[in-house]
């Protein structure tokens, strides 16, 4: 890849801290994403109150919900899967009130579907602290067809909606949570540069 | 800059010390549109030199027939308050500027606290107007000296009916700040207008609480303060400009026919923003535009309130 190569809303995650000024916080993580939160609680402890939501099994297979037990002192709530951990999200945000710091740490899949789940509620996701753990794989957006195909790990995946062999693009979108896919191969067919797993 | 020709077509005198004057066009056309919140700068040639003063525009901004402004006469007005107050009549033709609107509604917000003190209402006045057309939640915090002092209470009830709540400093009432932001939902915004004290504590209260910066909107024009007079150096102009206690930076950079760029003229846009070359120390940064640390490297001035203590000042204009 060309050097400098840089595409601005290609989404930049870090580590996650406490917010030192909140009324309250509350974490969301998925799989290895537990390791995030045991670092957080490494941390000093806020004095506002904290809630944690843990959903063990995510794509790595990687389970935290004992380690957690012992580190978060109360409102750790730990679920099997994601969905579970989003309804429960979405049950919260109605009475949360402003001042409520988000934290969430898990595949890029996961920290957009919060965002998503939290924008209906007035939540710009710049004030979600967000931190990539799991896997770099993305959603790709195919922009021929619509559809979206999960999990992807390398630079050209066939389209799960059209078959289309796409190109994975740095250009981000907020709102779906995916990367853009365009058709690799369009102007000659089956003409397909090396695929590559750049996104494990 | 392009100036409009408006005629006083009313003056009211609302409380002792509030006036409000509606302007319009000469020739009875439309003013410019304009979005809630916005301000107007009025220019007054007074004692031989123009004040130009900015002032929220407070009718609908679907009416734009005419203009309205209230001026409370200010305590230690330079003179531009009471210049407003004691000569301005109805029929005399003013030069204001276009509408400029750097305290606008953010329109993702789910619910708006608008907090408004005193006078301080003025901008709120206009977008009450474009919240109620949008029908989004919102609640108008007024609080004030005395509800005898306070301007529009009962224009204000009629139009907010119970989204309106009034605080008389002088019937033991207080706005109860970290209160009122504790109990907010999700994706609400806060603007405040008022009193510097006032609009801090707001600031201050709400980042505290952990609202977000974007959630968090104030407008607070500042009068250029009175200082020691001083000298300023125009170094393209090549001509030395000397600032008298009562007048600002700029408005002496104007009075010396040297044109420059404005909007606010209260420290809040940064549109007057000019490049110090040399300077000997003594820099007096008074405007809420710059950052700390852009104040401190003393490389930029806004001279619209801003003032200088040193014997040597090159401004790059």
């Amino acid at each position: 890849m060309e050097r400098g190569y840089w595409i601005k809303s290609k989404p930049v995650y870090t580590s996650l801290v406490w917010h030192e000024k909140a009324t309250s916080h509350l974490v969301l993580a998925t799989g290895i994403g537990g390791m995030a939160v045991l670092k957080l609680f490494q941390q000093m402890h806020p004095r506002q109150p904290v809630t944690v939501l843990y959903a063990r099994y995510a794509q790595m297979d990687a389970d935290y919900s004992e380690t957690l037990k012992k580190v978060v002192p109360e409102n750790l709530h730990i679920f099997k899967f994601e969905e579970e951990l989003l309804a429960e999200l979405k049950q919260m945000l109605p009475a949360a009130c402003m001042g409520l710091r988000l934290y969430v740490a898990g595949s890029e899949g996961f920290i957009w579907d919060v965002a998503s789940a939290a924008k209906p509620f007035g939540v710009d996701d710049a004030e979600i602290m967000k931190e990539l753990t799991d896997t770099l794989a993305r959603s790709v957006y195919c922009v021929h067809c619509k559809a979206v195909t999960r999990n992807v790990t390398t630079n050209i995946v066939p389209c799960c909606g059209c078959e289309r062999m796409l190109f994975v693009r740095d250009h981000f979108s907020r709102n779906l949570g995916a990367y853009m896919g365009l058709m690799v191969d369009a102007e000659s067919p089956g003409e397909l540069p090396a695929i590559e797993e750049i996104y494990p | 800059m392009n100036m409009i020709d408006v005629k006083v077509a009313a003056i009211k005198q609302v409380t002792p010390l509030i006036k409000h004057f509606t302007f319009v066009k000469e020739d009875g056309s439309e003013l410019p549109p304009f979005s809630g919140g916005s301000h107007i700068v009025v220019a007054l040639d007074a004692d031989g030199r123009t004040y130009r003063n900015p002032y929220s525009l407070m009718g609908s901004p679907t009416q734009t027939d005419a203009y309205h402004i209230s001026v409370r006469r200010q305590e230690n007005s330079r003179g531009g308050s009471a210049f407003m107050h004691e000569n301005v009549s109805v029929g005399m033709t003013l030069k204001i500027t276009h509408p400029v609107n750097l305290f606008t509604l953010a329109k993702m917000a789910h619910k708006h606290i608008l907090i408004a003190g005193g006078i301080g209402i003025t901008p709120f006045m206009s977008q009450i107007e474009d919240l109620k057309r949008l029908g989004v939640e919102y609640e108008l915090h007024y609080a004030f000296r005395s509800y005898a002092q306070a301007a529009f209470v009962d224009e204000l009830k009629k139009a907010c009916g119970s989204s309106l709540y009034c605080y008389g400093d002088s019937e033991g009432e207080r706005l109860d700040i970290k209160g009122l932001l504790s109990r907010q939902p999700l994706g609400t915004h806060v603007y405040v207008c008022g009193p510097s004290p006032m609009v801090v504590s707001v600031i201050e209260t709400a980042r505290d609480l952990g609202w977000p910066e974007h959630s968090i909107h104030n407008e607070q024009f500042l009068s250029p303060p009175v200082g020691e007079p001083f000298k300023v150096q125009l170094a393209k102009s090549e001509i030395e400009v000397e600032v008298p206690a009562e007048m600002s930076m700029l408005e002496a950079i104007e009075a010396a026919g040297v044109k420059a760029e404005y909007l606010c003229r209260g420290g809040v846009c940064g549109r007057c923003e000019l490049g110090v070359l040399e300077h000997d120390g003594g820099l007096e940064h008074h405007d809420h535009f710059l950052t700390e640390s852009e104040k401190a490297s003393c490389r930029k001035i806004m001279p619209c309130v801003s003032r200088s203590k040193g014997k040597r000042l090159l401004l790059d204009l």
